[in-house]
Parts: C-alpha cells; structure tokens; sequence
C-alpha cells in the first residue's frame, strides 16, 4: 500500500530523517515511538507532503507522490490525517466540520453527506455535539470530531500525529478508545505516539525511530519486552522509570510530586504502593536537606512489570557519606519510618557519586 | 505679600498671552492702526501679499473662501480683513454689522489667464474685449453687476459648436463675479465668459477649483483658461499669459462696526433681533440655507457624490488591498517587496497631498473626471491600509487550519478560500469597519481637484448666505448619517458572513 524507500528530509543543515525506508500493507498498524525530536512527526508529514521530502521515494497505491505530475490533493483524500492540535475548522460547526470534505471534494449530496456525518459521530460517540461550535468541546471531544472528520473523507489510510500528547490525562482514553475500534475494524494507520500501553495492544509492529532513522522494528512484544539493540533498550526502560533532579533546598515539592503521581498513574500501581512510595521520597528527601545546600540530588524511580519491584535510586555528589547513617538527625523517626517502608537499603560509593538504593516492601 | 504680587504679575502675563495681540473695544481709527493686529485675507491673492508689505508685524491670516474670512471677522478671529471692493458691497449690504475701515488700499487690473502657447486664443478675447468695449454692453454688464446688486443672469444661447472650453472659476467666490444662484452660475465674470463663448462659438465648461490651485491646473491642462477672478500681477506673469484687463478692482479693509471708531456705535437696540424665539432662527436658517435658490439640491448633490465616491473607492481599495496583500505574502522576493514599498509609501503620504498628486501630476495631460480621479486616490490609499488589515488576519489564522485542509485534499487555494478566508474575514471586520468610516469622512478634501461634494456644497451655500452654524451642522450631520447608514450595511453584512453568530442568537 505504501512503499517508502530511502526517504530523507532536511531543513537546512539539519539532518532530520536519514534513509528510512518501510512498506506498509493493508490494514497494518504501525505505531511509531522514539525520544523527542528524532523525526516521528516529520516522518509522517513527508508521506503525506506537508513537508517535502529531500530525497527517497514514497509510492501510495502504485502512484508515485513525488513525482511533479502525481495529483497530490487526490492522494491526501484517500489518506486522512489526525493532528496533535486537532485543527478543527473553528468556523464551522462539528456538523459542518464533517460536511466540507465530502461535500466539496467527493461530490457528495449535502444530504447524504450529513446522513453519513452523523453516524460517524454516532460512531465516536458525539451526535449530540453536531450543533456545537468546536470552541464549545472539551480537548477528547475534539480530537474524537477530529477523527470522525478524517473518516467522513473515506480515507484508506489514517496517519496520526500524537493524538493524544495535547490531551489532559484523563481525556487521553476516550480518544484511544475509538482509535482501537478503528483498528479492530481493519482501518490501516501509522500512529506517531507516546502512549507506550496503547502502542503495544494496538499495534500489529512497531517502529523505534531514533537520529532520523528506524532503530528497531518488529511485533510489539519484542519491541517492548525484548528489544534487541541497545538505545530501544534504554528508551524502553527510561519508559519505566521517573527521573527527577533536585538543585536546590527551595525545589518544587509539589511538581515534583505531581509528576511522581502521574508515573504511577501510567504504571497502574495500586493506591497502596503510590501513598508509600510518596512517603518514602518525602521522608529520604527530608533527611537529605542538609546534602542539598551543597549539591544537586539525583531522582530516580523504576517498576519492573516482571517482578512487580519500585525501586528509589537516590544520587547525590560530594564527599563520600552515607546520608542515612552519617546524618545528625534530631530524632530516629524519619529513618524509622524509612526502614518500615523500605525490604532493602543498600549503598555505594560508584565514580564519585553516593547511590543508595532503597527496594519498596511488598504491600 | 510677595506672593501675592508674584501671583498677581503671573495673572497679568496669562491675561495678556491669552489675549494676545488683538485690538480690543473700538480702537480702529485708520488702517494704520493695524500694525500689531490680526489681518484677515485670502490665500494666494494680491491681497496676501499687499498685506504683508504694508504692515510686515501684523498676523497674517490665510483663508481657503470668503465666506471663512468674514466668519473670521465677524467671530473676532480677526481684527480686520481686506476684500475686493465690489464683493465686500455685496457682503455688507448683508451684514450690517460689518463696514469698510478706510479707503481703497490698491486697484488692481483683473485678466482672463492662458498659457503662453494659446496665442490664438488669447487674442480671440482681447478682439472680444474690445468690442464689447466699443458697444458699450460692457459698461452695461459694470453697471448691472457692480452697481445696481443685480442677480438675474440674462439669457445668452450656448454655441452649438461641440468644441468645448474648460474655464476654471471658483464657484463660491461670491456676487458680483461668481456664484450659484438656484443651482445656477451667476455673475459678471459668467456673463462675460458665456458671451466670450458665444464669440467664439465654442461650448464654455465651468471647472469648479480653489483658487490657489487655478495657476497649477491651467499648467497641467486641466483647464484651458482661468476664469477666476485673478488679478494680473508680475509673479503670475511669469507663468500665466493674461489677456487685457477687463476691470479694475479695488480692495478695502472692513471690520466689525464696533471696532471702528470713526462709526457711530450701534445701539443696543440690535438685540431685538438676538430676542428672536430660537426656533424662528432655526426655520429662518433652514429657509435661507435650504430652500432658497433650491440650494437643497445642491446638499442632495453633494451627499450623493460624497456617496459615490465612499463606496467606490471602498471597493476599489478592497480588491486591490486583497492584491497587495497577496503579494505581500507571496514568495516571490520582487512582489513581496514591492507590496512593502507601496504600503509604506501611501501610509507615509498624506492623503491630500496624494490627491493632488494623482490629479495635478499623474493624470496632468489626460482629461479625466476628477471624481474618478478621487476614486482612485482614496481607492489607493485605501488599499495600503486594507492591505495590512487582511495580512494581519490571515496570518492570525492558526497554521494548523491550512494544513488541516491541505491534508484533507484541498488545493492550497480551496484550502484558502473555504477555510482561511471565511475566518480571516469574522476577525478582520471590526477593523476593517473603522477604516471604512475613516474614508468616508476623509473624502471630504476632495474639493481641491474640483469636486463638489457635500462638504465644498456646505461651502458654496455658505458663501452665499454667510451664515457658518447652519450649513456645517448641518453637513456634519449628513456625514454622521452617512457613516451610521454605512456601518449598518456592514454589520448585516457581517451577520451574514457568521452563521456563529446567528445559529447562537436562534438558540437563545
């Protein structure tokens, strides 16, 4: 359906997308993951031309785009893209919104096409809001009347550019509750995405990109779980795991708590284990105030799916010392409450840095 | 105590800076008293120029018509003003507050104005000149215009030759020369040049111009013969072939009554005419400023033309604003900086001096209709601002709705047309209302190249019935009118172009 050879794109000097090359065949989902800025996004605006490419091929249903003669707009019909800021007409109303395409472009009866429009809605659960203005929805509604406004064009293939990394948390599932369904009913799509949980139940393979180029690709259970080289291996674990550093003794608590909460949220722990987990980073960090004055800490916070393990990684500069012991403390209470909540404390003196790990306790 | 002295002598300052240098009380007695004084005269006449030699320390006080330099007097802008005799007669049997202040200051030859080229033509009217001379109807013409008052033009047959003479006259300079009465041009210089025509047998055109712009347009051939009241002197010699004199003119100056100490006070008893009920005033005034002389057609005129040219260089403006924008925006380095000299040069030009220009310079050997011409001034004038309301808007859209459309499979201009342009124009409109209103209103200089619209109408009847509230109250008026009927067809028109707007107001 679609074949990509060598493709290459360039703004300037710099070098976005090197030499990637894929096919895609029919009724594939391809998730795309990968750090920021490697040219996810980029990738999936060359095969549809909203950048040109520098170099490569892209052939679409045997057509190939880049040549001068191919009639583009024809080939971007039958291949509907969803954006990151949803982009709805703000003029028109949702019902509108779904209209134009069909009605302008395929020559559909203004009719038929609303008949059609407004199953589609049904569809994403929106038939109520055909009236309404798009300034009037909430983020997830939005991006929903988005996807139905790509399916009213009948496209073949749907490319989506992060739909979700605009969302508020809890609109995120809504939006990739109706991406599944169109993935159960055979729709081809190439996700760009960082919804790691989403992209492996979704996805039939998964691509890593990484430097401009594919690193990796393969079935989500080896990109995920087993990954071979050694950059998806880091991305994926840094997937697991919270970092966080503190410069100063006037950080921001409840950022930082805020954020530890949100990993959590990702992680799907249970109650108990975040409320201890907050605790223990609380408690260690106020042991630490002192260490603070004088160097930067090191946060880090790592669940391993397998073993069902949270580990704490605490990193501080300095002087060689064991916080925990060398600390004059007015009270024992602090470390007390750390050993009740900790199975394992261990630390280490490693390249100039003291790293003390602490292994939650079970719940 | 001191203080109080400091305060006192600050207080006196302030007096005497706020009076200024103005004659109080009846203080003329002779001319000479002048010399500190605030002296009204016309702009670009002899007179200008007399004054300035003849008292070098007076304020001088330039102004565009008559009718300005006796409100000037009367309102006490001026001590004093000078006029040519003959129409300063006409003034005063109307204005018995007013009288001569000493006796003649100059007597100046008056002569019909040509290029140096039109040899033919000049000495057509001098042979003229001399037989009316030796007929004795111009003694005749002196003495009806000049010494009875009279305001009925004779019956002279137009030519039936179809070559036409454009003559440039100044509509409201006033009896005796020139000036309409029942929408028709009267007077001594309009009897002499319809005869003249008729001499010739060539079919007269009145080009109505301000007077400082007569020597200019006969340059440019806008005209083919100044009809003005133009005296001959050795400065407009230099560029202007005059003909023989046919009058001799002399100028006075004039003052309020009560300014002048040689004349016997009037009495108080003259505020029984102030003691009028206001309403009768007003009747008196619409009477005189409207229904006399059919001058109403002459507003009705001026509102139309006024109209027109609004609308048309609205029009005009908008498309090629939306020309100038587009290259403004292109790619292309040439057009792009092309569009940004244009906008800055026409924003950077007041737009009078751009009228002119357009008229005096660009379209300087091209008879054109000078309406047109004030069509295509404000049109481009218009088209620089409206060009950088529309950049503004467009590029206020977000990208993503462009992209949103090109990848649906929109052509890039679909894309522009069905998405941009209908939320470029919901953002622009209030914007671009302001602007419309600023044209409107900025149209009314366009008596300078000669047309009559509703401000020079207010004007002409002005100068007819020196009567200054009425006839700008009344033109201030028709101008709000028409900016509020205006603004109104805009606003329909928005509230078609937002189906927002009106789906919300049914829901309500």
């Amino acid at each position: 359906m679609i074949q990509i050879k060598h493709l290459s794109k360039k703004f300037g000097a710099l070098e976005v997308l090197r030499d990637v090359s894929i096919t895609v065949r029919k009724g594939e989902v391809i998730s795309i993951i990968g750090p920021s800025g490697t040219g996810k996004s980029t990738f999936l605006r060359c095969i549809n031309l909203l950048d040109r490419p520098s170099g490569g091929s892209i052939v679409i249903n045997g057509v190939d785009i880049l040549d001068p003669k191919a009639d583009v707009p024809a080939i971007r019909r039958k291949m509907n893209m969803v954006f990151q800021s949803f982009n709805l007409y703000q003029h028109l109303s949702v019902m509108d919104n779904l209209t134009l395409g069909p009605v302008k472009l395929l020559q559909t009866g203004r009719q038929e096409a609303e008949k059609k429009a407004l199953e589609l809605l049904k569809l994403v659960g929106l038939a109520e809001k055909a009236d309404s203005f798009p300034d009037e929805l909430s983020g997830g509604q939005k991006q929903r009347v988005a996807i139905a406004r790509c399916l009213a064009m009948e496209p073949s293939i749907i490319l989506f550019d992060e739909p979700t990394s605009a969302l508020d948390p809890t609109m995120v599932s809504e939006v990739l509750a109706v991406i599944r369904r169109l993935a159960r009913d055979g729709m081809t799509m190439l996700i760009v995405t960082h919804e790691m949980k989403f992209a492996r139940d979704v996805s039939s393979r998964v691509l890593y990109m990484d430097e401009g180029v594919i690193y990796e690709e393969g079935p989500p259970e080896q990109i995920f779980d087993n990954p071979q080289k050694e950059r998806t291996k880091i991305f994926i674990n840094r997937v697991r795991s919270f970092n966080y550093r503190i410069a100063s003794p006037d950080y921001d608590l409840y950022a930082m708590n805020a954020e530890i909460e949100l990993f959590c949220e990702k992680q799907i722990l249970p109650l108990k284990s975040r409320q201890s987990l907050q605790l223990l980073v609380e408690e260690v960090l106020q042991i630490c105030a002192d260490t603070l004055r004088s160097t930067a800490i090191e946060l880090a916070i790592t669940h391993s799916e397998k073993t069902g393990e949270i580990k704490l990684l605490v990193e501080s500069g300095g002087a060689e010392e064991n916080i925990l012991e060398s600390a004059a403390l007015p009270d024992e209470l602090g470390l007390t409450i750390i050993r009740n909540l900790t199975r394992s404390i261990a630390y280490k003196r490693d390249g100039g840095q003291n790293r003390l790990t602490l292994i939650l306790k079970e719940q | 105590m001191r203080k109080l002295a400091m305060i006192s002598a600050l207080l006196f300052v302030a007096a005497s800076l706020v009076a200024g240098t103005s004659l109080n009380g009846a203080t003329l007695r002779s001319p000479d008293d002048l010399r500190l004084g605030r002296i009204g005269v016309l702009q670009g006449t002899i007179h200008e120029r007399y004054a300035m030699k003849a008292w070098p320390e007076a304020t001088i006080l330039q102004y565009q018509s008559p009718s300005d330099l006796l409100l000037a007097v009367k309102s006490g802008k001026a001590d004093a003003a000078i006029y040519s005799d003959d129409e300063l007669m006409v003034m005063l049997r109307q204005n018995d507050d007013l009288a001569v202040l000493g006796d003649e200051l100059l007597a100046t030859p008056l002569g019909m104005g040509f290029r140096y080229e039109q040899t033919e033509l000049r000495s057509a009217f001098n042979n003229f000149l001399r037989d009316i001379k030796a007929d004795g109807r111009q003694d005749a013409m002196v003495r009806y215009w000049m010494k009875e008052g009279g305001t009925r033009m004779p019956e002279i047959p137009a030519s039936a030759e179809n070559e036409v003479l454009r003559v440039g006259i100044v509509s409201d300079n006033g009896m005796p020369f020139c000036a309409l009465i029942d929408n028709r041009l009267t007077g001594y210089s309009i009897e002499l040049l319809d005869r003249f025509g008729l001499y010739t047998g060539r079919k007269i055109t009145y080009v109505n111009i301000e007077f400082g712009s007569m020597i200019a347009a006969l340059a440019s051939r806008k005209i083919d013969m100044i009809g003005a009241v133009m005296a001959i002197t050795p400065e407009r010699r230099k560029k202007v072939a005059f003909s023989d004199p046919y009058y001799e003119q002399g100028a006075n100056l004039f003052a309020l009554k009560k300014n002048i100490a040689s004349l016997p006070q009037p009495s108080t008893a003259g505020s029984v005419k102030d003691g009028k009920s206001f309403l009768a005033g007003i009747a008196e005034s619409f009477r005189s400023n409207i229904l006399l002389e059919n001058r109403w057609q002459l507003i009705l005129e001026g509102f139309r033309t006024t109209l027109v040219i609004s609308v048309f260089s609205a029009l005009l403006g908008t498309l090629f604003g939306a020309l100038v924008c587009f290259m403004r925006m292109s790619r292309l380095n040439v057009l792009r900086v092309s569009a940004g000299v244009f906008i800055s040069l026409l924003r950077g030009t007041p737009v009078l001096v751009l009228l002119m220009l357009v008229f005096y310079v660009v379209f300087a050997s091209v008879n054109i209709d000078p309406v047109l011409v004030a069509v295509i001034a404000f049109g481009l004038n218009f088209a620089a601002y409206s060009a950088e309301i529309f950049r503004a808007g467009i590029e206020g859209i977000d990208r993503g709705q462009t992209e949103a459309g090109i990848a649906m499979g929109f052509t890039g201009p679909a894309t522009f047309y069905f998405i941009v342009l209908p939320q470029t124009l919901q953002r622009i409109l209030p914007v671009y209302k302001g602007e419309f209103i600023s044209l409107v209103k900025m149209t009314s200089i366009v008596g300078y190249i000669a047309v009559q619209d509703l401000t020079k109408a207010g004007d002409i009847i002005r100068s007819r019935t020196f009567d200054a509230f009425f006839p700008l109250i009344m033109v201030a008026a028709l101008y709000f009118f028409l900016s509020w009927a205006l603004m109104r067809l805009l606003e329909y028109l928005e509230g078609m172009m937002a189906p927002k707007h009106r789906n919300r107001t049914v829901a309500a």
